[in-house]
């Protein structure tokens, strides 16, 4: 067999990189325009960074070889916020920082072994902000980032959000011995198991209704309302809901609160979300973040200032969901610039700076050619549009 | 558009008889002429593939079909991360180990360490034994386990158990229940999450079928 890549990695043709560069541009334009500095984390970290403080397990790693206890990076932002907390400490908050890069995922292949997979991803973190009004920033630039992914109605985009405080109300009543795996049985929507925990009959109701309630959010949070009280995260994510529903609707996005989704990295403490699209088989999910204080004050920042939130697009998501859109974006020029007998290599490199310096996009056919006819036949095997023939 | 994946085999009728009393008709797959894998329902409002048993929370898995019926030992074997909505009831077995009649064994523990069990289901197994702290060699076999303690290549077995004929018949004993299996209804979690009702009518007028049957009026 000939060499190839390791199970689970891909190796990108050049029209899939054309495409990330252009959805990546699209969205560093839009983080540029809000005032975040770029910054680039290693690919490669230690250990105890990459694991944010015990919310990412370790087998979820890609460990290197070293005398160190390094590894490959399974997500950017507690690379970026030990960043925050040490080389840009003195920076004044809110400190608003985006980076873009390739990420590694860990995962059992089905037939055994473990699968690599490479991801581009593109996000943002503002960190120093403790109140809601970082997550209203965050949320509305999400909103102006997915306007450069140019969604459509087919693909039916829905923001589900969760809270990590909801989430603890729901296992407030539950006895502490069994509060993990009722936490596990919420967030895998396992209700026979639900069904099955020793608790009274009225708690697992009130678990499995807030479990399977769906609908408008100001419905869902009167449902928790009316089991929970009155109580300060409900009434936080009133006040946002409140201010995102329009802005939402601007755009057909679908806004869904869902008490017991929570990501699979356990990073968060507070406001988590995830941007899902419908794809041609099954949903997409293309942009995923939430609030992270916790992992900030680990990171080593004092325990009232730590405060951070942030969103990452999946780059390899969106490409594939808008594989069409984007071939049908206008393409630039491609010019190449052929010879025949009665000139030379020499003139075409001249001519090629010529139109270099005019900003065009300009190769030069190593090949001497017979006629402009062969040369205009070999426009398309060289990826080329337009003809420059050098008489 | 709906799209649930049943299981060919012994819970075809049964999940095709629960998805129908959910609205769903799939009737034709139990057409004995029928050579399609990929089947509408009569209101045309979802479809339904027949594939294999051990398949169906793979489909689940990869959100390709939103809902499924498979056994609750398929589930435990494959591990994969669908959601358990229903206990439909049918399809009632165990997972059992079983030794010779004549082997003198009364119960799992009573096996030798590191002796060897075969399986179809080396997950389950590996997961039984390490609970009761016995080391054992895990054989793979993909059916006809029984011959296992027949022909020597293993001391014992954990398979399936419905009514105890083949394992009588072969001159072997269940000696320890590993669980107790029924057809589940599953979902993909993520599916679900974006649900606004289409599924959960379904999954709540299956689960209201399973008390018609088990409370007749």
């Amino acid at each position: 067999m000939a060499l190839q890549p390791p199970s689970g990695l891909t190796e990108l043709n050049p029209q899939q990189v054309a495409k990330n560069y252009r959805i990546t541009k699209h969205l560093a334009d839009v983080y540029r325009l809000w005032g975040y500095s770029e910054v680039s984390p290693p690919r490669v970290d230690r250990l105890d960074t990459l694991m944010a403080g015990g919310a990412i397990p370790s087998t979820d790693i890609i460990k290197l070889v070293s005398d160190d206890p390094i590894g490959l990076r399974p997500e950017m932002t507690a690379s970026i916020a030990r960043a925050a907390c040490t080389r840009l400490s003195e920076i004044p908050r809110p400190l608003r920082l985006w980076a873009s890069g390739t990420i590694f995922e860990s995962r059992q292949a089905a037939e055994g072994g473990h699968l690599i997979e490479e991801k581009l991803v593109s996000g943002v973190e503002l960190l120093g902000s403790k109140g809601i009004t970082a997550e209203l920033e965050l949320l509305s630039m999400l909103f102006e980032a997915l306007k450069t992914v140019k969604l459509n109605k087919y693909h039916k985009p829905r923001l589900l959000i969760g809270h990590t405080g909801l989430m603890d109300l729901l296992l407030s009543k539950v006895e502490p011995s069994i509060k993990d795996n009722v936490r596990k049985y919420l967030i895998e929507y396992d209700r026979l198991s639900i069904e099955d925990i020793d608790e009274s009959d009225e708690i697992k109701a009130e678990l499995i209704q807030v479990m399977e309630c769906r609908g408008e959010t100001s419905k869902v949070l009167n449902t928790l309302k009316s089991i929970y009280g009155d109580q300060e995260v409900i009434d936080d994510l009133m006040r946002l809901f409140t201010q995102m529903i329009p802005l939402a609707r601007g755009q057909d996005i679908d806004l869904q609160l869902d008490p017991t989704f929570q990501p699979h990295f356990e990073l968060y403490t507070g406001l988590v979300f995830q941007l899902v699209c419908r794809g041609a088989a099954s949903p997409v999910v293309i942009a995923r973040g939430g609030r992270y204080d916790n992992l900030v004050y680990k990171s080593g920042e004092k325990k009232d200032q730590a405060a951070g939130v942030g969103f990452s697009f999946s780059i390899d998501e969106i490409r594939e969901l808008m594989s069409e859109e984007l071939e049908s974006e206008p393409v630039e020029d491609i010019y190449l610039i052929a010879y025949g007998k009665t000139s030379n290599l020499e003139k075409a490199l001249d001519f090629q700076r010529k139109l270099h310096n005019e900003g065009k996009i300009a190769l030069v056919e190593l090949e001497e050619c017979n006629t402009e006819d062969e040369a205009r036949f070999r426009l398309k095997a060289r990826r080329c549009n337009r003809l420059e023939w050098l008489k | 558009m709906i799209t649930v994946a049943i299981a060919k085999g012994a819970l075809l009728k049964d999940s095709v008889a629960r998805f129908k009393a959910a609205g769903l008709d799939f009737s034709a797959v139990l057409d004995p002429d029928n050579r399609q894998l990929m089947i509408p329902s009569v209101c045309g409002r979802g479809r339904a593939l027949l594939v294999r048993n051990a398949d169906v929370p793979v489909y689940v898995t990869y959100g390709q079909a939103q809902l499924g019926v498979v056994g609750l030992d398929v589930l435990k074997e494959k591990q994969l991360p669908v959601a358990q909505l229903v206990d439909l009831g049918f399809g009632g077995c165990s997972m059992a180990v079983a030794v010779k009649e004549d082997s003198g064994y009364l119960r799992a523990s009573d096996l030798p360490p590191h002796c060897r069990v075969a399986s179809k289901f080396t997950h389950c197994a590996r997961g039984f034994f390490d609970s009761i702290d016995l080391p054992v060699e895990l054989v793979h076999l993909t059916g006809s386990v029984e011959l296992g303690p027949i022909t020597g290549i293993a001391e014992a077995i954990v398979d399936l158990v419905a009514t105890g004929r083949t394992l009588r018949e072969n001159g072997l004993v269940a000696i320890e229940e590993i669980f107790q299996s029924s057809a589940r209804l599953i979902g993909h979690p993520l599916s679900l999450r974006l649900d606004r009702g289409e599924l959960q009518s379904i999954v709540d007028l299956m689960r209201a079928s399973e008390i018609d049957i088990a409370y007749p009026s």
